[in-house]
């Protein structure tokens, strides 16, 4: 039996409508934004509505009336009678059973909602090919709380209906990575355990010290409290998931010379040899004659409005050219451009300037200045060719591409290529190699994006134009980008508008001031500034309002 | 066509006013219907004029002011309350129609009809909210005696009952409880206010069912020396003929009002003989903040032998108010036993419960009420409660 918490009210300035109505409760009854209430409506149907905004009025005309209430400005009175007061929620209408729209009538009964008519109302019951994206809490702190898993369609997430997901969120207090991982997690399992016409593969980039550098390793909750394991494992199981870590994982991190006193990675030495014993990780290099065509991504952050580096980069990678087309080395190549540098130098028969030439010599040097980029690779000591190695890339695999300790040019340098090359493999570009069977579906997540595909990056930028590639033709190639960044604002719209999942943590409230949040009410705008770590309001297609959601921590082991 | 002729014919019938004319042989005249209550504003209650103000009437004889402000703090850091339950009744009267009767010599004359709705509420104080408890109302029409042409004791029921049976009524689930009779003769040569004479009729039955709310409430155990009620109001009930015939019964009417206190916005401060026998206006509007004035006993020969003790409280400081009687409460209670009747009350009990009722200054209810400083947010409450069970104006007066 629904418990009656309260009546629908319909006045002249405050009218029920189609999508919205008010109504009264008790000043004490214990209700949420986004909790859903269920109204009796014509023909015994029922009208359901999502909370968006509880307000409490008292009797007291104005301020004043309660300043005087306190025998003008004594704030020890204590009144022998509480004022007269309620509350009043305002809510959205989300759904009829019988698709009935007309406004809810005046007095009608308002009860909670039982589990499975959440589910109803939300939609939920009716998803195809579930993927659990998370749990919602509703009536919380209440005896008739309800705990319910949400599932989207994954068709919605991974493509061909829509896809693509884009995660924003303060640092710290989002756990935008985490969730990320969760849903990865999610997708990984559905596929594992369940036949399917579909594969999925992931490639994950980590930019954060080790934290996605054991993500195939159980996380011990070291640092958590006693119980927290088992009610994280419990928390999994009650969303129909394994509490396993990720399955067929393998890491590659920058080269780095044993002898250099640098590394380019945060993973310790142990680990790394743990990993190459275990054939997991390998050490990825770039050669010169097969990833001069790279070369541009070392440009994404430069301005170059005459397209004079542009025409220097196609100089470089034309077969045909008689200056270029015989380099094999890195170093033959940076010898060819200081050449070309010099003072007194004809260019090239004048239409590149040596000046061009010597900004040019400047970016490139400072970028290749790396034990990466190198003349050849030695698989026997793992090493590889990063592109090589994603080409290979097969179903339920994941690869993990470490550059958290890499200056930002050559971040961008390695992300590019990556990108580059699952966009061209799914392109079917590399079909005819040997070993290249590419699952049906390839899941690229990012942290910081906004260094990649922000407003202010140059429209020029390689990056920016591979990334606009896969969010606007990647839903049908297979290729779903997963993205997060701290401000959703700063990220280029073109991005933003081809995901079909949104999923909004905390954030601040200059954050929530720009256009981007214009669509959500002020409440929830309101509510973006104080959600709890691991809260996310999503937004999907499927859906027929935006969820509150929570999720379990993660399962894979933590570095803190 | 035919239809709508049919539609438009059906309803006369079915009118209050129609069957009233019909049944009574009157000829109603659809007069303009409309309100005659007054809006709630601050005033000065002027009549009263035949209360003889007598003794004191308290166990000590206080030669002035008593200042309570001590008491008052005292109690109310005290999580403990004795005003329990609030009563209120209220009425709306409006005109709705003419009815011409003809009289010796054939003329006609014209009387108004006049409709009331009454309501009476009672709300309790539990954990500081407030919570309803009793509610009546009623519709009740007031119509001149001779519509009666026979003067035969059961018509104005059948009538009542008969107007109730109309399609109309009985489509919206009311009824006219009763039908109240004004008299039309003049008493001499004072120029007679049907409207005023029926309004009195409607005011007098809604008195009867406050008595009986009172009743009630004492027959349920409710009150007691911890549970006070507060009646809105002044408490001057008569005892009507039948409480009197009866020794037994007279004295139960006396003692269903020995938990009750009636506490009045408006009052005659000319009453107010305190100092001798001259009255003196000034007394009350000079009383100072949280003090009370000295008991006074008055009878009335209206109200046969019931004494009363009146006494008067100030709550609100006169600085803060626009008149020196805004923020005086008077309260009245009604001598009970042989011994308040012979000594007066006990001063004790009447600071306590004065000190009780100067708490009650806060919340006030400013902004929604003009008379806010002289009200007790209470019954305020039970104000407002009770007005809005009211049928609407328009739907009320519709029915005519």
């Amino acid at each position: 039996m629904n418990k009656l918490i309260g009546r629908v009210l319909a006045t002249e300035k405050s009218p029920t409508t189609m999508d919205e109505f008010n109504f009264w409760t008790n000043s004490d009854q214990r209700l949420h934004a986004f909790d859903i209430v269920k109204v009796m409506h014509l023909d015994s149907s029922f009208t359901f509505g999502v909370i968006e905004n509880i307000s409490h009025i008292t009797d007291a005309q104005s301020f004043l009336t309660n300043f005087i209430s306190s025998d003008f400005g004594d704030v020890e009175i204590e009144e022998p009678t509480l004022r007269v007061g309620m509350n009043y929620a305002k809510a959205k209408v989300s759904f009829n059973t019988k698709n009935l729209y007309t406004p809810v009538h005046n007095n009608a009964k308002v009860f909670l909602a039982s589990a499975d008519e959440i589910s109803m109302a939300l939609g939920l019951d009716r998803i195809q090919n579930p993927l659990v994206c998370g749990a919602l809490k509703m009536y919380e702190g209440t005896e008739e709380e309800v705990n319910l898993p949400v599932y989207l369609n994954s068709k919605f997430i991974l493509g061909p209906e829509g896809a693509h997901l884009n995660i924003s969120g303060i640092s710290g207090l989002a756990s935008k990575t985490s969730y990320a991982m969760f849903l990865m997690k999610a997708i990984q399992d559905n596929y594992l355990n369940t036949e399917q016409d579909d594969s999925v593969a992931f490639v994950i980039f980590n930019v954060k010290g080790r934290d996605l550098m054991a993500i195939d390793r159980p996380n011990d909750f070291a640092t958590d409290g006693h119980g927290e394991k088992e009610q994280t494992h419990s928390y999994y199981t009650s969303l129909g998931l394994t509490t396993r870590p990720f399955q067929n994982v393998k890491y590659y991190i920058p080269y780095t010379s044993n002898n250099s006193p640098k590394q380019s990675t945060y993973l310790p030495k142990n680990d790394i040899e743990e990993y190459i014993r275990n054939n997991q990780l390998k050490k990825f290099k770039y050669i010169y004659s097969d990833d001069k065509e790279n070369i541009e991504m070392m440009f994404s952050d430069i301005d170059d409005p005459a397209q004079t580096m542009e025409s220097i980069i196609s100089k470089i990678i034309d077969n045909d050219d008689r200056d270029f087309r015989d380099l094999k080395t890195w170093n033959d190549f940076m010898e060819k451009v200081s050449e070309k540098a010099q003072k007194g130098s004809t260019g090239d028969k004048g239409d590149i300037s040596v000046l061009s030439w010597r900004k040019f010599s400047r970016v490139v040097r400072k970028a290749i200045q790396d034990d990466m980029f190198a003349n050849a690779f030695t698989p026997q000591n793992s090493e590889c060719r990063l592109a090589d190695e994603l080409k290979q890339i097969g179903k339920n695999e994941i690869r993990v591409i470490d550059i958290a300790k890499l200056p930002e040019d050559k971040q961008a340098f390695v992300f590019g290529d990556a990108v580059r090359t699952i966009y061209n493999l799914k392109l079917g570009e590399y079909d005819s190699e040997p070993k290249v069977k590419p699952p049906s579906r390839i899941v690229i997540f990012i942290d910081e994006l906004n260094k990649y595909a922000s407003k202010e990056i140059p429209k020029t930028s390689p990056i920016l134009r591979q990334i606009l590639d896969i969010t606007e033709r990647g839903r049908s190639l297979g290729v779903v980008l997963f993205a997060a960044e701290q401000f959703r604002s700063a990220i280029h719209p073109r991005v933003t508008g081809n995901c079909a999942t949104h999923a909004y943590g905390r954030t601040n409230s200059i954050e929530t001031s720009s256009g981007d949040y214009r669509s959500l009410p002020t409440t929830y705008q309101n509510m973006l500034t104080r959600l709890e770590q691991g809260d996310y309001l999503i937004q999907n297609p499927v859906f027929r309002t935006l969820l509150k959601i929570r999720f379990p921590k993660p399962i894979y082991k933590q570095f803190k | 066509m035919s239809q709508n002729k049919n539609c438009s014919f059906k309803p006369k019938h079915e009118k209050v006013m129609h069957i009233l004319a019909e049944e009574t042989g009157g000829k109603s005249y659809k007069a303009h219907k409309y309100g005659l209550d007054h809006s709630d504003r601050p005033s000065i209650d002027y009549g009263d004029n035949e209360i003889v103000w007598k003794r004191k009437a308290e166990t000590t004889q206080h030669k002035t002011y008593v200042d309570l402000s001590k008491r008052a703090k005292q109690l109310a850091s005290r999580d403990d309350q004795i005003l329990s339950y609030f009563l209120d009744g209220s009425r709306r009267v409006f005109k709705v129609d003419d009815i011409a009767y003809t009289e010796s010599g054939g003329r006609s004359v014209i009387y108004p009809v006049i409709a009331g709705q009454i309501g009476v509420g009672c709300c309790q104080r539990v954990d500081r909210r407030i919570e309803h408890t009793k509610f009546k109302r009623e519709l009740v029409l007031s119509l001149p005696d001779v519509a009666n042409a026979d003067g035969k004791p059961g018509f104005w029921p059948a009538m009542a009952k008969k107007l109730s049976e109309c399609d109309e009524l009985k489509r919206l689930g009311i009824e006219f409880s009763t039908i109240l009779e004004y008299k039309t003769m003049k008493i001499g040569n004072d120029k007679v206010i049907y409207e005023d004479r029926a309004t009195a009729c409607v005011q007098d039955r809604m008195i009867e069912r406050e008595k009986e709310l009172v009743a009630e409430l004492v027959r349920e155990g409710r009150l007691n020396q911890d549970n006070y009620l507060i009646k809105d109001g002044s408490l001057e009930y008569r005892p009507g003929k039948e409480d009197k015939a009866d020794k037994k019964k007279y004295s139960i009417f006396k003692n269903n009002y020995r938990w009750v206190l009636g506490a009045s916005k408006n009052f005659n401060p000319e009453v107010c003989k305190v100092l001798g026998d001259k009255s003196n206006p000034g007394f009350i509007a000079d009383l100072p903040l949280f003090h009370r004035t000295p008991v006074a006993e008055y009878e009335n020969d209206m109200l046969s032998d019931i004494k009363f003790a009146v006494w008067y409280i100030r709550l609100r400081d006169k600085k803060q108010t626009r008149t020196p009687f805004d923020g005086v409460i008077k309260v009245e209670k009604i001598l009970v036993t042989e011994e308040e009747n012979r000594d007066g009350i006990d001063s004790e009990n009447v600071d306590t419960l004065s000190a009780y009722l100067i708490n009650e200054r806060n919340p006030v209810c400013y902004g929604t009420d003009l008379r806010w400083a002289n009200h007790i947010y209470p019954v305020f409450l039970t104000e407002s409660y009770v007005k809005s069970r009211y049928l609407s104006t328009e739907s009320f007066l519709h029915l005519f």
